[in-house]
């Protein structure tokens, strides 16, 4: 156990998924060919003037709603100024003094990890670098980005992961968001420091590290090396550093500027936006369920934990579920068959379950017909495709097939003994051992019954009979 | 002292992105102390509002639909530039981020 | 020679309605009157597309006052395939892609815009000196500055080279000039006509507004460019109707005239020409008050602040990427950066932005900046208050008549304490409009100006036109063939 704790805060950057960039008309959409989606606002020509996409507010104002932030009523942007080639204005356009969320969090294992603030700005152009040269594909140029700032409250890279997963699935399901770390619709730098007393040691911070375990990855060589900095009598600088995915180490980017003046100030082209309570209740309405209150219904409902992850993680699945959470059908039979056959049959033909032909009202059938013990495990996996891929009722498709559903043993018992009467030399076989005998009495039966039993009842009850005559 | 140090004006000139002569230095050293002296008098005003105005203009903001529009600027802003390269702006390598 | 352009639009209108004359007649007589005038006014001229546009014209039917009439604009106003250089070195080339949104309106008007005329560089200046292509010689005594920095817009008009043009007003950019010059000047309500497609100088201060002969255009052509812009955040399409009220009557109007207007520090004979109109108007049954305003002292600093801090960040974008000049021997990035700026842009302008630059870093932004917003709101209160009690303010436009081309240009604060009286308007974006209202013993023309409430331009248009037409000024003498 080492006698340091390391405090880590983390600065996430998400891209909106929205239609229109922030700032101007031009499609959100930098995966186009390189340079066409683009205006003479994206580049910052002389004259132009920002407006404001209503959805990158609604998404925003999502963002902070789902991640228990109180909504800045009244806000502005503020400019942060600075030379760089992907930043067509000479400056940025963001939320400095006015962050439209704040004072959030997100429970990690019970525990309160404190988001600082959520503000709104826009993303600079992409570059690509080849051959000691920078190219500028301004394509990203003002795609709306959302900046959530953590408190310093975590200590461990198991918390610092699992904070990350966890606004990374709520960003999901509020559909603000991809969230696809590994292509950079969500970026992560994180802010490392240790100490062996109560004062906060200095900080550095780790820009840019492509995936969540790479974050944890970061974040043990980080308490390392600092670790061994400060064994060694030396001292910690507040530095930026790089994660290196291809040795698992951080690098040194550039040591903290002390000319790092961003000079901001407010931006009078977009001024004071006043968010009304009735925009809020209805952005409210609009959040669906999110992961944590899916995980409390879930366990409730006996569905198994590791199952309860997976539907968690998998949120068409759980959206179709939460269709039932209304009724009494057994949840963990539902969950059963949606994360086994279904599954495999989604991923196997890349479909959504709502691609399919399981209707609401097919499924709740069917989840009944098994936990009554109508139809067997055995029988819906016979079955399954016929449910996923037709419109006829469960009971339409097992009557097509000849599989019965009745479950009158009276009458199937009256019918049998019709049969075995007819056939004494049968049954007298049959008792003598000849298994060809029963085969040939299943068969009377069937013919009888019209296959409107299910055959390994007929089965069960022809044997049982069979030996008591 | 009636004129900025070297050291101050370089900053400033560099804060702006400017690369000034010698000359340039001497002269701004004290024409910008001058604009400075000038606006240090604000430091003399009393006011009684601690109220930001930002921009004489007190409606709220409008927001735009979030429609997308298809433009087709392309090849004109690409060549507007001095360093065009294919569907690209081509500029010095920067490699730290 | 013909002199459609020395009539009012009023009678041009009929000659083109009966088909007297066509617009390309208008066309010509401004082509060979500008080509004839050595005042420096224009940085580009649009021959060709002038002609263009009046030859389509023939065929459309005389719809609206300003049908056919020649216009030229600020050379910081987009126009897109028409060079646009903000008078600087940065943008000598630079060819837009897209059209201001008054030039939009200036289409759909169809007037024609004969060209693009010369100011101080990036709208940075009074006196036209700061510009890359020369200063405007001012109509009225060539050796004189037009003022600045609209001076070619106001210039132009006055020498009647053509009947209409638009400036912008940062700190008092049109009326300054203006006033100089001997045209009427409107710095409209901020917010009123879309600053899409003007090239910032100030954000939160600048305005586009008309440079006219007389005080009726400038009301009609005021309305021709102002509405609703979804493109400019800060735009409103409201409370226009800006001739309705010309010819009714003035007697009972309340006036003021804050003290800080009529100081010592404004030369004798404006100040005395100042007071015969006073005088006119309170023979005329206009209730006037001498007022005392609170802060008005502070307008430069606070000028500075605002104006220099936000263009120090709007000037950032020329960095020599994307378009405009760029220094093409850089080894590396920040020396492409350093070495076109420095060499794209004058003295005036590295002055400003390197100010600018300085009062937004570090803790500067908390002590300067701020404090400049809050004196900003204090400001906006103290006008708040004269207009509960007034309808108008009013005073000179200018502490000085025209001076000497060369003699100011070593003082930095020159060109700040010029808009002595124009620029506390632009920190709280009330309306003004500047007048000529006589001339001093040289015969130079004085300026007045008259500070309306927001959205009430159509007041200012009142009083202005009423005195118009007591006065009944002879402002012909600046364009003697």
């Amino acid at each position: 156990m080492s006698k340091y704790t390391a405090t880590i805060g983390i600065e996430i950057h998400v891209e909106l998924k929205t239609n229109s960039k922030v700032f101007s008309p031009s499609k959100n959409d930098y995966n186009s060919t390189a340079n066409t989606n683009i205006c003479e606002i994206d580049l910052g020509y002389p004259g132009v003037l920002p407006t404001l996409n209503k959805g990158v507010i609604m998404s925003a104002l999502k963002a902070c709603l789902g991640l228990n932030c109180n909504i800045n009523k009244k806000m502005h942007f503020d400019r942060k100024n600075y030379f760089y080639p992907d930043l067509p204005k000479g400056y940025q356009i963001t939320q400095a003094r006015t962050p439209i969320g704040c004072d959030g969090y997100v429970l990690v294992d019970n525990k309160k990890i404190r988001i600082e603030r959520i503000h709104i700005e826009e993303d600079t152009a992409k570059s690509l670098h080849a051959n000691n040269k920078t190219y500028l594909n301004y394509n990203r140029a003002g795609v709306p980005l959302i900046e959530i700032v953590s408190c310093p409250d975590m200590h461990t890279k198991e918390e610092a992961m699992k904070y990350l997963e966890r606004i990374r699935e709520t960003l999901f399901y509020l559909g603000v968001s991809d969230c696809k770390i590994e292509e950079g619709s969500m970026r992560a730098d994180v802010n490392v420091s240790i100490s062996d007393n109560d004062t906060l040691g200095t900080r550095t911070e780790i820009k840019n590290i492509g995936s969540i375990s790479n974050v944890g990855i970061a974040i043990d060589y980080e308490i390392k090396r600092q670790e061994q900095i400060i064994e060694s009598g030396g001292i910690i600088e507040e530095e930026t550093r790089k994660f290196d995915s291809a040795t698992n180490t951080t690098v040194l980017m550039r040591k903290k500027e002390t000319g790092n003046d961003y000079r901001y100030f407010p931006e009078p082209d977009i001024p004071y936006l006043e968010i009304f309570d009735d925009m809020i209740s209805s952005v409210k309405e609009s959040i669906v369920l999110l992961p944590d209150e899916r995980r409390k219904i879930y366990l409730e409902r006996n569905i198994l934990p590791i199952n309860v992850e997976k539907l968690i993680n998998n949120k068409d699945l759980s959206d179709y579920l939460n269709n039932f959470i209304e009724t009494d059908i057994n949840f963990k039979i539902a969950s059963n068959l949606l994360l086994t056959d279904i599954l495999s049959y989604l991923n196997k033909n890349r479909l959504s379950i709502f691609d399919t032909k399981l209707s609401i009202n097919k499924f709740n059938e069917l989840v009944t017909l098994l936990s009554d013990g109508i139809i067997t495990n055995k029988i819906f996996k016979d079955i399954m495709i016929d449910i996923l891929e037709s419109d006829s009722s469960v009971k339409d498709i097992l009557k097509e097939k000849n599989i019965s559903l009745e479950t009158d043993t009276a009458s199937l018992e009256e019918i049998i003994k019709k049969v075995l009467l007819d056939n004494e030399k049968s049954v007298n076989d049959y008792k003598a051992g000849k298994e060809n005998a029963l085969k040939f009495l299943m068969g009377m039966v069937m013919k009888e019954v019209k296959g409107s039993f299910n055959p390994k009842l007929v089965n069960e009850t022809l044997i049982k009979m069979c030996k008591k005559m | 002292m009636n004129k900025l140090t070297k050291e101050e004006v370089l900053h400033v000139a560099n804060l702006a992105r400017l690369d000034l002569s010698e000359e340039e230095i001497e002269k701004f050293s004290y024409q910008l102390k001058e604009i400075l002296d000038s606006i240090n008098k604000i430091n003399d005003v009393q006011i009684s509002t601690d109220e930001l105005f930002i921009a004489p203009w007190t409606n709220n903001t409008t927001l735009r639909e979030d429609n997308y529009k298809e433009y087709t600027m392309k090849e004109d802003i690409l060549n507007n530039s001095s360093y065009r390269f294919d569907n690209f702006i081509e500029v010095g390598g920067v490699f730290d981020e | 020679m013909s002199k459609y352009i020395d009539m009012p639009i009023s009678e041009i209108n009929k000659l083109l309605k009966n088909k007297t004359i066509k617009p390309i007649d208008l066309v010509n007589e401004c082509f060979s009157r500008i080509e004839k005038s050595d005042l420096n006014a224009f940085i580009t001229l649009d021959k060709e597309n002038a002609i263009k546009k009046a030859k389509e014209l023939e065929n459309l039917p005389v719809d609206n006052l300003l049908f056919g009439i020649p216009i030229a604009l600020k050379d910081n106003i987009v126009t897109k395939n028409l060079k646009t250089t903000c008078a600087s070195k940065m943008l000598e080339d630079f060819v837009p892609i897209y059209d201001s949104y008054v030039k939009e309106l200036i289409d759909k008007n169809n007037m024609i815009v004969i060209g693009k005329t010369n100011m101080d560089e990036f709208a940075m200046g009074s006196s036209n000196q700061t510009s890359f292509f020369g200063p405007v010689k001012n109509p009225w005594n060539k050796s004189l500055v037009s003022g600045g920095s609209s001076g070619g817009s106001a210039a132009c008009v006055s020498a009647h080279l053509v009947p209409f043009a638009l400036g912008s007003d940062t700190g008092g950019s049109i009326r300054q000039p203006s006033a100089f010059c001997g045209t009427v000047g409107m710095k409209p309500t901020y917010g009123r006509v879309s600053r899409y497609g003007l090239i910032a100088f100030a954000s939160s201060m600048d305005q586009i507004g008309p440079i006219t002969k007389n005080v009726y255009e400038n009301a009609v052509l005021l309305d021709a460019i102002s509405g609703k812009d979804e493109r400019d955040l800060t735009n409103i399409d409201k409370d226009k109707n800006f001739t309705s009220l010309i010819g009714s009557p003035v007697k009972g109007m309340k006036l003021a005239i804050p003290s800080f207007y009529i100081s010592d520090v404004i030369d004798k004979e404006i100040l005395n020409k100042f007071n015969e109109i006073k005088y006119m108007l309170i023979d005329m049954g206009i209730e006037i008050d001498i007022v005392d305003m609170k802060y008005l002292e502070n307008a430069v600093s606070l000028y500075q602040i605002i104006a220099l801090g936000e263009a120090s960040s709007n000037l950032a974008r020329f960095d020599g990427i994307k378009y405009g000049y760029s220094y093409k021997k850089a080894k590396n990035l920040e020396e492409l950066y350093k070495k076109t700026r420095s060499l794209g842009f004058g003295d005036e302008v590295k002055r400003r932005i390197m100010v600018g630059s300085f009062l937004l870093s570090g803790k500067n932004k908390n002590e300067y900046y701020d404090k400049a917003l809050m004196l900003r709101n204090a400001f906006n209160i103290e006008f708040d208050k004269v207009f509960k009690d007034y309808d108008l303010i009013i005073g000179p436009t200018t502490t000085t008549l025209p001076y000497e081309i060369g003699s100011s240009l070593n003082d930095p604060n020159k060109g700040f304490l010029d808009d002595i009286l124009t620029n506390p308007v632009n920190m709280v974006g009330l309306p003004a409009l500047s007048m000529p209202i006589g001339f001093s013993s040289n015969h130079l023309p004085i300026g007045m100006q008259i500070i309306g409430k927001k959205f009430d331009e159509k007041t200012i248009y009142k009083l202005a036109s009423f005195i118009e037409e007591k006065l009944n000024l002879d402002l012909g003498g600046a364009y003697n063939e």
